[in-house]
């Protein structure tokens, strides 16, 4: 699994946003290449640590290729190692795609040496001993993002007159779609149209919202807390993910759902309402 | 046989009409229904697309029998097609609609079932889903034909286990599943794994050990790397989230 959680650790983690070392940088960058059968990925990184480094080199740590498409692939590179290639068969790029390298130890490591550490350490990083196979580093996360035909629409309108309802607001792949029976019921011919199905918006936002906390919290818990899950590789889900992690939203549950909304929808009801009232105004 | 898929338009799976022309078999040659794209699908050779309903005897030889089509003809195709929704059931309703009615007339019967067997959501708890990844995990660790069928029978025999793990993206993984699957055979705990869990109405209504073992083993990962331990670790690490569920002093000692 793709890691960004921050802290959490009982010893220091090497990653680019940590303070434990006093230069904290694990980078990653990929280049995509292809033929008929294969994606190569040829992977270049970056570790400021030298104590790590020389790990790596000595075999004490080894680097994890981490793939997570519709499933997660872990690949061990050998030392030197630039390039994982996979068979077309066994991954598919039209969906999102993230890599990320994790640095891992093979043995127990003792922190005694590590000079790259920030002072806070020096007094007692002789104690800190890290078990065989614990987590070292972790980089940033490199996306490839598949194709989606709606990159930024979050909402479709569709017209269907054989609903058996008036309107019906059904969660699509990418988009939330709001069904309409009737034309009549989008306002189309109305100056501020758009605002005036506000509601509409707002139902639908409930709804996927809804939907996105069954889908994303642990199970037993009735909250998603935004910076603690995965990137969703559901284009519906990862764009109402973006948009709350723009909006700094940290946990999403029922009591909040309301106030996340607000938060995320720049002012639709307040827009509705002022649509409104400008109606009423010049109609009168 | 490599065939052709007219690829679906949007929405064809919540709409009535879709229905009504499927049953009536006028789909195929009506283009309002479908986009300009196709797909190839390596073969049209039809296999069990739905094990939701027999007994357990009977649903394992269906699950046996989708392994067997699956890795001979279809797996070797690009993951954007045996791992697309759209294609499948694209496929399915062009390709394999006798097949479908003769085996689950109930589609022709009622539209609840037929977006329950032919238009499922492709996710885990989808059969073809679920089939398809094992052949992928399983063609990919060995080229033992023995050692493939001890690798899917040990699947249809811990199938709610394997639906746990195929659930979630961390777990979700060939090398981990065949793992585990090891792990449990190994100490003969595939009965325990499967059992619910009683006198512990907080965890729910429906729990399992293995579900219990599963969701642990997430919850301590990264601290814990999962998926990337070694068979007698993970061994380890089952037995240590097990125990706290079930007394496994008697596996121990067997050990």
């Amino acid at each position: 699994m793709i890691y960004k959680k921050e802290a959490n650790f009982p010893y220091p983690v090497l990653t680019n946003s940590s303070m434990s070392y006093t230069e904290s940088e694990f980078k990653l960058d990929i280049d995509l290449e292809e033929n008929i059968n294969m994606y190569r990925f040829e992977i270049k990184h970056v570790i400021t640590s030298s104590f790590l480094s020389y790990l790596l080199d000595i075999g004490k740590a080894k680097l994890i290729l981490i793939l997570q498409s519709k499933d997660s692939k872990f690949y061990s590179l050998e030392n030197g190692q630039s390039y994982v290639e996979i068979p077309k068969s066994r991954i598919s790029l039209s969906s999102r795609t993230s890599l990320q390298l994790h640095l891992q130890s093979t043995q127990e490591i003792s922190f005694r040496d590590n000079h790259d550490l920030n002072d806070f350490y020096t007094s007692f990083k002789n104690e800190i001993i890290v078990p065989k196979h614990s987590i070292l580093g972790f980089s940033n996360i490199v996306l490839f993002d598949g194709s989606s035909t709606n990159p930024l629409e979050l909402f479709e309108k569709k017209l269907d007159e054989s609903l058996k309802s008036d309107i019906k607001i059904e969660l699509g792949s990418e988009t939330i779609i709001i069904h309409y029976r009737n034309s009549e019921f989008q306002f189309g011919s109305m100056p501020k149209s758009h605002a005036l199905n506000n509601t509409y918006v707002y139902m639908g936002l409930r709804a996927a919202l809804q939907e996105f906390i069954g889908k994303y919290s642990d199970e037993g818990e009735d909250t998603v807390e935004i910076s603690q899950i995965n990137p969703p590789s559901n284009m519906l889900d990862f764009k109402l993910y973006q948009l709350m992690t723009k909006k700094m939203i940290k946990d999403l549950n029922l009591q909040v759902l309301d106030q996340v909304i607000y938060l995320i929808s720049d002012r639709i009801i307040e827009k509705h309402a002022t649509a409104v009232k400008e109606l009423a105004t010049n109609g009168s | 046989m490599e065939v052709k898929v007219r690829l679906l338009k949007n929405g064809y799976d919540k709409s009535d009409e879709f229905y009504e022309d499927f049953k009536e078999n006028r789909t195929l040659n009506n283009d309002e229904y479908f986009t300009e794209e196709t797909v190839s699908f390596p073969s049209n050779v039809p296999f069990p697309i739905y094990m939701g309903k027999g007994n357990e005897e009977q649903r394992k030889e269906q699950f046996l029998e989708a392994f067997k089509v699956l890795s001979e003809n279809y797996i070797s195709s690009e993951r954007d097609i045996h791992l697309d929704e759209k294609a499948w059931h694209s496929f399915l309703v062009t390709h394999l609609r006798e097949y479908m009615i003769e085996k689950y007339p109930i589609i022709l019967e009622n539209q609840k079932e037929f977006s329950n067997i032919v238009t499922k959501k492709f996710d885990w708890e989808n059969y073809i889903y679920k089939c398809v990844l094992a052949t992928e995990y399983v063609e990919d660790a060995s080229s033992n034909s023995q050692e493939k069928l001890r690798y899917y029978n040990l699947i249809v025999d811990n199938l709610d286990l394997y639906n746990y793990i195929i659930k979630y993206e961390v777990f979700r993984n060939g090398d981990f599943l065949l793992k585990i699957l090891n792990v449990v055979d190994e100490l003969g705990i595939s009965s325990i794994m499967k059992a619910k869990i009683k006198d512990r109405p907080e965890l729910g209504k429906d729990e399992r050990y293995g579900r219990r073992v599963i969701f642990e083993l997430n919850k301590a990962y990264p601290v814990v790397m999962t998926p990337m331990l070694e068979l007698e670790d993970l061994k380890e690490a089952v037995l240590k989230e097990l125990g706290n569920y079930y007394d496994v002093s008697h596996i121990i000692r067997y050990l």
